[in-house]
């Protein structure tokens, strides 16, 4: 599902993140709402805690543990993945380490 | 000698199915609140520390003694495996009133069926048969499983005719922790009767306690214990009390040699009733499993749930085929069963208790709750350890073993040890009356190991292909521990075979004792394979089986065989379901069965 | 009798002599101990005997949890920011530990209202943090209101339910199988405080029961449970309680990240509890032995007893460098300590209660007897210590914890460690470790764990001093395997299919192993780092020469990563030699009536009487 009006990057953080779900929960990408929270598909917090560390791993982007939680969809952590992108670049430096 | 001439037949009012479906429908649902022996009323005995009154009369109506008697003397008693099969309702309800009621009688009589005289032997029977009970005094406290040294003493009195025999003898020493020692009527007591170094200084002597001077002999105060605190266990206090001479069982200074005979037959039984409570856990964590959600799902769902169910199951499948074997031997090959006997009381207890640990994880918290839906779990966890004590602990079975291994791996071991019958895997075939006379005090042979080897052959000629290519993989590895084994057995010590042995020798017992599990599952199947299909039949339980087995020994375990332990969960959910019992014999069991 | 003397403050300057190695904590334990009575003495108020008389009749240790008030435990559970003696959690492991080794029911009793507190010290503005320490000095309990009655450890599942009522919370629901529910007055909750849940929908709230009316709480009768029979578990029903704003800890939707912040520092400490138990029953195993005659020897002369007794050691020895390890590393490496804590939490409850098994089978029937041996205390301890393992997060919580990171931890093994603290100070107790600041907690590790990561270090290291030093050529085999185990552990990790949340019955075998990979490199990191004063020791410094404890240590983790006993000849006669002189370093801290622990501390009752 491709929302329209959504850049570029954040299509790709969403369809990377839905393959990682799929993985995850051993489910088809189709049937993963965007919308839907992770808990829904029985990611449980526990494990929802361990997104981050991929999303390190594939991107270098350093973010808090809780980032899944904070952004419990695919919808919505694809937005702020994207948005975090923006900002690592035009922000301050020194953010990253 | 419990020696008769014809078996009974297994069909009729008689057959023991038929004697486990009455116990069944005596104890009726587990589950209802309002059941006198549900397990509500079996936990609130077990709180107000004895047994439910009630349930000991409807035993008594039953006949449960009549079980120990064997058949000439007017009892039911013909087959060791059938004793453990019918007591093992029981304990599935509860271990208590398994201990409580009877089966510490059937343990001390054994002596009497063995070397007793004619009369002893009617005596008992009649006192049995009339509801009474006896009390097995064969360690005292202070010397626990060490009672070839026991220091309670029988001195021998001189007749004062001109006889020179005996006139009795003058008891003195207490025993400690002995079930029913206050309500028992007579008991079965081993005690020294010789100052003389060795072992034949011991006696057995049955004891009728309305005989004894009251102010020679008394009662001790009734111990608490953890586990089975239903059971009334006491102790005995004689003070220079003296016992007429027909109290001797079997011949003076015969003890030692009696007893060990004895327990070739008392410990194969007792461990195939005691798994009567491992049915009862793992029913207890299954119904827990598929009743509780847990992070959004059935916990039944979650996979390290679903693999610590399904390898209790195999586990009790495990100790069943080696209870199932060792009583059988009893029969079969009673001159093999001294390291037999010691090695099923020495596994089975062993193999329940680490299971029971594992299920304890599932329940988590609710493990640790007294009373409610889940409550007979802990008690199960403080009764199982009461059945691993005295002259049949751990210890002293391990004792029994040692010694013997450096002969075995020298004459039979791969080197012509002679094949059993099929009868001895056979789960529902006949038996030959038991001789009790063939029973030896030191193993000449070794069958089932030889089956091992037999069946590893037999598999190698079956034809290729899973899943019994995953079998034969696993029978070869348990064939080259026997051969490794074989190795350091014939280096053994000498000073192992004796209570010095090394930490090392304790290791080669317990891994003999794993090789002859896996032997016994294996002969449980192929003898089984060509019955009605069946679960039993079918080769997913032995795979599962023989792969915990090679996991214990440290053996590695094909990948595929994982896979078969999850094969065993739909039986493991079936048989909860239709409540049929988690052993070889699958019974129906009482109660309101679950849909599906 | 207890004396009545005014606890260490913080501020104090440590009295304790320093020759060898002689830890603070550990003085700190003995004086406790001392300053409690001899337990063995009737008369003394926390002795063996009130505590199994209490258990009988499943009665609460008020007056011992009195005592212990008296003597200042209490000062111990909080922060001396907030005017508490707490400003190193080495104190207060010990301490639980010393007390526990005389009753787990009292200790888990008194010792609840720090695990109530706990939240508030990571979480809590000063202010609070300030008020609650008051009250905790002055005797106030508080319980922890985590489990629901059909939830269990899901803590995430939890029905309580806090409305914005006001500027303060309305409340209703219940919390079920707590610890001092009922004799508790102030209770830490975890909330529902979205309707929707999930991680964010939870809030932490500190429910003062004397600021609540009585029509809007109820008490719930008192859980009979297996072990710890006095202690006082129930539950507490919630009806329209209002609540001020003041009661929320941290802000509102932070609940759930700040129990499992604050979990993580219980569960480094819940071992201590274990560490207690193991010593009771080690001291009654190694008493009965040598008491008892059979085959016209002692017990204890047999090989086999010897062993079983020696490796019961061993495991107490591992258990406990392990443990402090990772007590340490509240201090010292907060940031790991979710995979730390989760280690030592699941790792040591299930090893004491195999020691505890293993050891009642030496005793036989004296091991079930509810009176007749030793008061009973045996199967007392037995029942209680189960809970160890089940409270404060079960094993499966913890194993699961860990699976949850395998593919981090197994990234970051081999992987540079440059952004690694240095760990000396982690591994060497003569160090004084940085204040503990509740900021360095992180819900999962970022760079796996560096205890593991030091293992290949410590590994070459241990070889390279048995070069020089041919005694230890047996400890430095036994580590080559260990180091040798854990590379293939974390290959086979970093294989496990990314599929967490259904994480297969494999994977928490694994996780023990890599528990147990964790606890071998804890263990080498303490020697490696610690050896040289703590040798220099007089009364337990023979434990540390040649790497005994840490040989033994090693034998026994590697019998459990699957080594056989005795296939490899020249190893396994070594192993033999280790075990046999740890046999007599354990009965030389049994007749000198020392705590069985690698460091020096005489227990109360001093050689072995009662």
């Amino acid at each position: 599902m491709v929302v329209s009006g959504t850049s570029p990057q954040e299509r790709e953080f969403r369809s990377w993140l839905l393959e990682r779900l799929g993985q995850y929960l051993r489910r088809s990408v189709e049937e993963i709402d965007t919308g839907v929270p992770f808990a829904e598909y029985g990611l449980d917090s526990v494990a929802a805690l361990s997104l981050f560390g991929d999303i390190e791993d594939d991107f270098g982007l350093y973010l808090e543990p809780t980032v899944a939680w904070d952004y419990p969809t695919v919808d919505s952590l694809a937005r702020h993945l994207a948005a975090e992108c923006v900002r690592r670049v035009t922000g301050p430096l020194g953010e990253e380490r | 000698m419990l020696k008769h001439t014809t078996c009974v037949g297994t069909a009729g009012p008689d057959a023991p199915e038929a004697r486990v479906a009455a116990l069944e429908a005596l104890f009726g649902d587990p589950g209802d609140p309002d059941n006198p022996f549900g397990e509500a009323a079996v936990l609130a005995a077990d709180e107000r520390a004895e047994l439910i009154p009630e349930a000991e009369a409807a035993l008594a109506r039953f006949g449960l003694n009549q079980e120990f008697i064997p058949l000439e003397l007017g009892g039911r008693l013909d087959r060791i495996d059938t004793l453990a099969r019918v007591l093992r309702p029981v304990f599935r309800r509860d271990a208590s009133l398994g201990l409580g009621y009877g089966v510490t009688s059937f343990l001390a009589a054994v002596a009497v069926w063995v070397a007793g005289t004619p009369q002893q032997r009617r005596w008992t029977a009649d006192l049995l048969l009339s509801g009474g009970r006896l009390a097995i005094a064969y360690h005292e406290l202070a010397h626990g499983n060490d009672f070839v040294r026991n220091e309670f003493a029988a001195v021998p009195q001189q007749d004062d005719g001109n006889g020179g025999g005996t006139a009795g003898f003058r008891l003195d020493g207490r025993k400690e922790v002995i079930n029913n020692a206050t309500r028992a009527e007579a008991m079965v007591l081993f005690s020294r009767t010789s100052p003389a170094p060795g072992s034949r200084s011991h006696s057995v002597l049955l004891i009728d306690k309305s005989r004894l001077p009251r102010d020679r002999f008394s009662h001790l105060p009734r111990y608490e214990t953890t586990g089975v605190r239903g059971c009334p266990i006491g102790g005995f206090d004689f003070r220079d009390c003296p016992v007429p001479a027909d109290a001797l069982v079997g011949a003076a200074g015969q003890g030692v040699e009696l007893a060990l005979r004895s327990f070739q037959i008392t410990r194969s039984a007792v461990p195939g009733m005691v798994l009567g409570g491992g049915d009862t856990a793992l029913r207890t964590v299954v119904g827990f499993a598929v009743e509780r959600q847990l992070y959004g799902r059935s916990v039944f769902d979650i996979p390290h749930v679903r693999a610590t169910v399904a390898g209790a199951f195999v586990d009790l499948l495990i100790c069943d085929s080696l209870a199932l074997v060792g009583t059988r031997a009893v029969h079969l090959l009673p001159e093999q069963t001294s390291v037999y006997a010691a090695v099923v009381k020495y596994l089975v207890p062993k193999l329940l208790q680490e299971a029971t640990y594992d299920l304890s994880i599932v329940l988590g918290a609710n493990f640790y709750v007294r009373d409610g839906a889940y409550g007979v779990f802990q008690k199960h966890v403080r009764d199982l350890p009461m059945t691993s004590l005295g002259h049949a602990g751990t210890a002293a079975c391990q004792a029994t073993i040692i010694p013997q291994l450096p002969r075995l791996a020298r004459n039979s071991w791969l080197s012509g040890g002679e094949e059993p019958p099929q009868a001895l895997f056979r789960i529902h075939d006949d038996l030959p009356p038991l001789d009790t006379g063939r029973l030896t005090l030191a193993a000449s042979d070794d069958g089932l190991a030889a089956s091992l080897v037999a069946t590893t052959a037999w598999l190698d000629s079956y034809g290729s292909g899973d899943p019994v290519g995953t079998l034969r993989e696993m029978a070869r590895a348990l064939v080259d521990e026997l051969r490794a084994l074989r190795e350091r057995c014939l280096d053994m010590r000498p000073q192992d075979r004796t209570a010095l042995a090394s930490p090392e020798a304790y290791a080669l017992a317990d891994r003999y004792a794993l090789v002859l599990a896996g032997a016994a599952c294996l002969g449980v199947w192929r003898a089984q394979r060509h019955d009605e299909p069946g679960f039993i039949a079918g080769p997913v339980w032995t795979t599962a089986a023989l792969a915990r087995i090679c996991k214990r020994l440290g053996l590695p375990v094909p990948e595929r065989a994982a896979e078969e332990t999850a094969g065993l969960l739909p039986e493991v959910l079936e048989r909860f379901h239709d409540r049929r019992s988690y052993d070889l014999y699958d019974t129906p069991l009482t109660g309101v069965t679950h849909g599906g | 009798m207890v004396t009545a003397l005014p606890p260490r403050t913080a501020a104090a300057p440590t009295t304790v002599p320093v020759t060898g190695l002689r830890h603070r904590s550990w003085a700190l334990a003995a004086r406790f101990d001392r300053e409690l009575g001899d337990p063995c003495d009737e008369a003394t108020v926390f002795s063996y005997e009130h505590a199994i008389r209490l258990d009988r009749t499943e009665t609460f240790p008020d007056e011992i949890c009195a005592a212990l008030n008296t003597w200042g435990l209490a000062h111990y559970y909080v922060p001396a920011a907030y005017g508490g003696a707490l400003d190193d959690f080495q104190d207060l492991q010990m301490l639980i530990r010393t007390a526990a080794r005389r009753d787990l029911t009292t200790t888990i009793a008194h010792g609840k209202t720090f695990l109530g507190s706990l939240p508030v010290w990571v979480g809590a503005d000063a202010a609070t943090a300030a008020r609650l320490g008051g009250l905790v000095r002055a005797g106030a309990r508080v319980s922890l209101g985590l489990t629901e009655r059909t939830h269990g450890s899901d803590i995430m599942a939890g029905e309580l339910t806090a409305e914005p009522q006001g500027r303060g919370y309305r409340l209703n629901g219940e919390k079920w199988l707590i610890n001092n529910a009922t004799r508790g007055r102030l209770i830490t909750l975890l909330a529902r405080t979205s309707p929707a849940g999930g991680p964010r929908g939870f809030s932490a709230l500190l429910v003062d029961k004397d600021d609540l009316p009585a029509q809007a709480w109820q008490c719930l009768p008192k859980v009979h449970t297996h072990g710890v029979r006095g202690a006082d578990i129930s539950g507490i029903t919630l009806h329209d309680a209002l609540v001020g704003p003041q009661t929320l800890i941290g802000t509102e939707g932070s609940g759930a990240e700040l129990m499992m912040k604050s979990l993580q520092v219980s569960r480094a400490l819940c071992p201590s509890l274990s560490l207690g138990a193991a010593d009771q029953a080690l001291r009654l195993a190694v008493r009965f032995s040598r008491g008892r005659e059979l085959y016209g020897r002692h017990l204890a002369d047999l090989p086999l007893t010897r062993r079983t007794l020696a490796e019961g050691f061993a495991d107490l020895l591992l258990c406990e460098a392990v443990s402090t390890v990772a007590v340490r590393s509240i201090h010292a490496l907060p940031s790991e300590l979710s995979v730390t804590a989760a280690a030592v939490k699941y790792l040591v409850p299930s090893l004491v209660d195999g020691v505890i098994d293993r050891l009642g089978s030496l005793l036989g029937a004296r091991s079930v007897l509810g009176q007749q041996y030793a008061h009973g205390m045996y199967q007392k301890i037995a029942r209680d210590h189960r809970i160890v393992g089940i409270f404060d997060g079960n094993s499966l919580v913890n194993q699961y914890a860990l699976v949850s990171q395998f593919r981090s931890l197994a990234r970051a093994y081999l992987g540079p460690d440059d952004h690694r603290p240095g760990l000396a100070m982690l591994f060497d107790l003569e160090r004084t470790l940085p204040r503990f600041a509740a900021e360095g907690l992180a819900l999962v590790s970022r760079y796996g764990s560096s205890i593991l990561g030091t293992l290949p270090g410590s590994v070459a290291r241990l070889s390279a001093m048995a070069d020089r030093a041919p005694a230890l050529a047996g400890a430095a085999r036994r580590a080559q395997q260990l180091g040798d185990a854990a590379s293939e552990l974390h290959r086979r990790m970093r294989r496990v299919a990314p599929t967490v949340a259904d994480a297969s019955a494999e994977c928490f075998t694994e996780a023990r192993r890599y528990a147990l990979c964790l606890a071998g490199a804890a263990c080498l990191g303490l020697w490696l780092h610690s050896n040289e004063a703590a040798e220099a020791e007089c009364s337990s410094g023979e434990l540390w020469r040649d790497g005994l404890w840490l040989h033994a240590s090693l034998r026994r983790i590697l019998a459990r990563l699957g080594m056989q006993d005795g296939q490899d000849g020249q190893d396994a006669a070594a192993d033999d030699g280790v075990f046999d002189e740890l046999y007599e370093r354990l009965v030389a801290h049994y007749q000198q009536g020392f705590l069985f622990s690698l460091l020096p501390c005489p227990i109360a009752e001093g050689p072995p009487s009662c």
